[in-house]
């Protein structure tokens, strides 16, 4: 059985992924062995003591930023230099059925890497996309979110179900929308349906709570299988009560972000 | 002779032209200085003229063009350096570790932080985007090559009023088009290499119509053993140009920072403004931190100013030596670009390395993992000149003593006495809960979330307040950003703004005194000790001399508030030149404090928070109204300007952080535009909440002046119930009871004014978005 400590997280960045040393804390705050690999270690581009092998590792994150300045799209760039190095071991790591998570530009990735949302397995095109925000501008704001998942993403399973938490936004493109005019319901169906924007009182509702104008106020999914995660929230910016928006109105014991990072944990080590 | 007969072209191999100075009559070395955008005036053309008789030859354009970069008022400070080393370099503390590009303080036994303050006025005035993008850049590097990382911005803006549709003098642009361009440049920057902009402050005037303010402010954070110099650490050394590629553009920034705008600005000055490239400077930042750490390097200075050749120079003669400099080895964005540009180019995103030659290789492969640029471009060696050569060819043989000595003048000034309560005209103002609602929704103090919401006040996860506070989606404003720098620590780090620009205007002595005092109330507010300060002081064209005396005095009240709190100003900045065809802007001293904060856990922010607790004003309430919102909007005049009392300040800044620390507070705000009544509103919209206030204990004043006088030193205090007679006992006189929290409305006793919470809420919250959309 593997132990908290023994969990190798690949924290992978390139230039303008800007969310990574938090996401890395995120992962040391769970006990986990997290690491911050450049793409280029991975592709055989540094120096040989540095360079990595992703198959070494048990779980892979996709932090946020604006990889490569994100000029194109969000999360394209990273996407296709990711694909063309090395498309063919993330989608294995993907079918090993290993974590992965994708947080803000991290989901745009993953997205556009086509294994979200994965309806109907992985796809060489994306099946969706992140759009610009209904608002056209970039939002940074707390965001509410409950708890959707009937059990399948491995990264919600110690947050009960239908339980509200508090994960700032900060994103000019985020609205998530598929061409597919049954998008939302079968998310739903399938159980990928992680996150919903809520009000603070666990509600749905319009902007500002849903800072993009998702539809269905769709704010995280999962992939089929549950091993996938992708969100715009940023759950390792709540880590410490202090940072939450209205801490000094309301104290807590700990961030809610936790939350995400230990049911991973929690999965790799049953 | 004709001028063009002094130029000669041919004599060199190389594209680098000699310039018969010697025979130049006094007009040609005007036109010389003109020719070649030196801005030099005909005294230090002479000074130029007397170095080379005795070098006993002509300069190349080269040379002179390194001279007009390292003697601009901007690289050297000739006309402020007199005045700052009077009243505020002096000041020392034993937490300074360093005064280099950025200021380097204690923060505990471990770890420091740094800090500077810097304007992009101009090239913002010209092209809002870029020049706000790239004042973000300049900062970020300044910080960086102390050795830290930046973890907050901050972004103090004057422009002229944004809701107005006055015509606007030729070559001017409309503040509403800059204001737009420099919140995305600032958005597009700061959002991108991941920085969290945490705190700022809006200026809104006539007088910045023509001449807009783009102040940048950065904190970083360093190991102290990690500390960096900015000069190299001995002959026998290379330097390391790394980053971005070097062009046309940014040519003569400097040069052009230090004039004054003109109708023609645009079409001549565009080539000086910079172009930025985040995404270029963001692993730049990761790899030049990774050599630091991995004990790399010996020095690290950015390219900003006049880039290469300050650069080189200043890195070599601040360790006592100089430098060979292989010009032709600098990657360039185009081909073409002559010797001279190459060495005065400002393009973006470019450091410089010192290290020793056994250390190259490992320093390269970090910057190719980083996919960065990296290229050894120079040696330094024992002679203090800078020589450099073009494809083997020397085309500059320079004595850097000469060159970056640079001019020092003492220009006359003129100190003009305060029209004060002699010349003050009270204005008529409407009833006085109209004259607080329009006050609110005044643009100098209506809520800026149009702004804010586009910048990341969150990223790298360490912001504990930000410049919003109150129930999440339903928000008032702050007094100070707050950071968490190390996790494992709740040592907290509070940065804050504080300037009056129209108190400088009328008293630029108490208008100094006042940044420092309203930035030390914005981090007293919050919870943190004030701990140093920065400032970009901006002021009109010293060769003025009243605009020189506004600067002297508010220098001197900058100083003499600093010094006797015992805050240090390790780094700072001086823009001069702040004018434009129809008027000076105002003079605007612009102060960033940093704070140190114990216990993040004990911080206070400025929303009400719970009905039936008790409201405190601390800090004495006179009859001040010079410069005061009041007075500027319902058209009065005059008055005497808010002095500041030190001692008194200190005073109660200690008892307040008291208080604080024992759990006595549970909000907290600064008075300052629109005095006490602004701030107790602003505290109710923050908090949805009202509160029932009464005014007596303020004394013989009118209700006017109770209400909107801006005396500084003052907060207000919403106490927590169960600590009343504690808090009582430890304020004694210094806090006066002015009412209880609750309610749906502000009632505020004696003035009649009864105005619900939600149309306060509107008054504040509505005007920016509806002129900014």
């Amino acid at each position: 059985m593997m132990r908290p400590e023994d969990i190798r997280v690949c924290v992978l960045r390139i230039e303008g992924t800007n969310c990574e040393e938090e996401t890395h804390r995120a992962f040391q705050a769970v006990g986990c062995d997290p690491e911050m690999v450049h793409l280029n270690q991975l592709t055989g581009h540094a120096p040989q003591a540095s360079r990595r092998s992703l198959e070494d590792y048990d779980a892979l994150a996709f932090p946020g930023g604006f990889s490569a300045g994100d000029y194109v799209r969000g999360g394209a760039i990273f996407a296709a230099r990711a694909k063309s190095a090395l498309g063919g071991e993330i989608n294995a790591f993907v079918e090993a059925e290993k974590p992965v998570i994708g947080i803000c530009n991290g989901f745009q990735i993953l997205v556009e890497l086509g294994l979200l949302p994965a309806l109907d397995g992985p796809s060489d095109v994306p099946t969706a996309a992140l759009f610009t925000n209904d608002s056209g501008r970039f939002e940074c704001r707390p965001s509410y979110m409950r708890n959707e998942s009937r059990g399948r993403c491995l990264f919600t399973r110690k947050l009960p179900r239908g339980r509200t938490v508090m994960f700032p936004v900060a994103h000019a493109e985020g609205k998530l929308m598929s061409a597919d005019p049954r998008f939302v319901e079968r998310l739903e169906d399938n159980d990928q349906l992680v996150f919903r924007y809520v009000d603070p009182e666990g509600r749905p509702a319009g902007y500002p709570w849903n800072p993009n104008g998702s539809e269905g106020n769709v704010a995280g999914i999962c992939n089929p299988a549950g091993n996938v995660l992708g969100m715009m929230p940023h759950p390792e910016r709540s880590l410490d009560p202090c940072t939450a928006p209205d801490w000094t109105r309301r104290p807590k014991k700990e961030g809610d972000g936790l939350a995400v990072f230990r049911s991973m944990v929690d999965a790799l080590t049953r | 002779m004709p001028f063009e007969d002094l130029i000669n072209q041919g004599g060199r191999g190389a594209p680098v032209a000699e310039l018969d100075i010697h025979a130049a009559s006094e007009e040609q070395l005007m036109e010389m200085s003109a020719e070649l955008g030196l801005s030099l005036s005909l005294d230090e053309m002479k000074s130029v003229r007397e170095h080379f008789a005795a070098e006993g030859r002509c300069p190349t354009d080269i040379e002179l063009q390194s001279i007009g970069q390292a003697w601009s008022e901007h690289c050297c400070y000739k006309s402020s350096k007199v005045h700052l080393k009077e009243f505020v370099f002096a000041i020392d503390h034993p937490d300074v570790i360093a005064r280099g590009d950025a200021g380097v303080m204690a923060f505990d036994d471990e770890h420091a932080y740094a800090l500077r303050l810097e304007s992009h006025n101009h090239p913002s005035a010209i092209e809002p985007y870029g020049g706000a993008a790239t004042g973000i850049g300049g900062i970020l590097r300044d910080v960086v090559c102390m050795g830290a990382q930046p973890i907050a911005l901050v972004d103090p803006l004057c422009f002229g009023p944004i809701d107005s549709d006055a015509p606007l003098p030729p070559g001017v642009k409309h503040p509403r088009y800059l204001v737009d361009g420099v919140v995305a440049g600032i958005r597009d920057y700061g959002n991108r290499v991941g920085v969290p902009t945490v705190s700022g402050a809006f200026f809104f005037d006539e007088r910045y119509t023509g001449n807009c303010l783009v102040n940048v402010g950065c904190l970083g954070f360093v190991k102290r053993s990690e500390v960096l110099n900015n000069f190299v650490g001995g002959p026998g050394e290379v330097l390391i140009l790394c980053g971005g590629r070097t062009g046309r553009d940014g040519i003569h920034g400097v040069t052009f920072a230090s004039v004054e705008l003109k109708e023609s600005s645009e079409e001549e000055d565009r080539g000086a403004v910079q172009l930025g490239a985040p995404i270029t400077k963001e692993p730049l930042m990761h790899a030049c931190l990774e050599v630091n750490r991995k004990g790399l390097i010996t020095g690290m200075k950015d390219l900003g100013g006049g880039g290469l050749s300050c650069v080189v120079g200043e890195m070599a003669l601040d360790a006592g030596c100089g430098a060979v400099v292989d010009l032709d080895r600098v990657p360039l964005k185009e081909e073409g670009l002559a010797p001279w540009e190459i060495w005065v180019s400002e393009s973006q995103e470019r450091m410089m390395l010192a290290t020793t030659e056994d250390k190259v290789e490992e320093i390269m492969d970090v910057f190719r993992t980083w996919d960065v640029l990296a290229t050894v471009v120079a040696t330094t060696v024992e002679e203090k000149r800078t020589r450099i050569r073009w494809h083997g060819e020397e085309i500059f043989d320079m004595d850097l003593d000469f060159l970056t000595g640079g001019p020092e003048y003492c220009r006359p000034y003129e100190v003009s006495v305060p029209a004060g309560e002699a010349g003050e005209k009270v204005p008529e103002i409407p009833a006085l809960s109209d004259a607080l609602l329009s006050l609110l929704s005044d643009p100098n103090v209506a809520s800026k979330e149009w702004a804010i919401r586009q910048y990341d006040h969150d990223v790298r996860a360490a912001t504990v307040l930000r410049p919003m506070v109150g129930p999440p989606n339903d928000t008032g404003p702050g007094d100070a950003g707050v950071l968490r720098p190390l996790p494992e620590s709740h040592r907290g780090l509070a940065t804050a703004v504080g300037c009056n620009p129209w108190f400088t205007s009328e008293d630029p002595y108490r208008g100094g005194m006042s940044a420092v005092d309203e930035a030390c109330r914005n981090l007293v507010a919050v919870g943190a000790r004030p701990h140093s300060l920065t400032d970009c002081l901006n002021f009109g064209n010293p060769e003025k001399p009243d605009r020189l005396g506004q600067f002297r005095e508010a220098v001197r009240g900058l100083g003499e508030a600093a010094a006797f709190l015992g805050l240090p100003i390790p780094s700072g900045n001086v823009s001069l030149y702040n004018e434009s065809p129809r008027a000076g802007a105002l003079p605007t001293p612009m102060v960033m404090g940093v704070g140190i904060v114990e216990d993040v856990r004990k911080c206070v922010s400025a929303d009400l928070k719970e009905a039936g607790n008790p409201l405190y004003v601390v800090g004495e309430t006179g009859r001040e109204m010079g410069g005061s919102l009041l007075y500027r909007r319902f058209g009065g005049e005059g008055g005497d300007v808010p002095q500041v009392v030190l001692e008194s300040l200190k005073v109660k800044m200690d008892l307040l952080l008291e208080a604080m620390s024992e759990g006595m507070v549970s909000s907290c705000h600064d008075c300052s535009d629109g005095g006490l009544a602004v701030c107790i509103a602003e505290m109710c919209i923050g908090g949805s909440m009202g509160a029932s206030v009464t005014l007596d204990a303020l004394g013989e004043l009118k209700a006017a002046e109770k209400l909107f006088s801006e005396s500084n030193g003052r907060w207000v205090v919403e106490v927590a119930a169960e600590h009343e007679e504690d808090w009582q006992n430890l304020m004694g006189h210094h806090a006066l009871w002015i009412g209880v929290a609750g309610g749906p409305s502000l009632l505020i006793g004696g003035t009649g004014m009864d105005i619900r919470v939600e149309d306060l809420k509107r008054a504040w919250s509505d005007p920016i978005w509806e002129i900014m959309g």
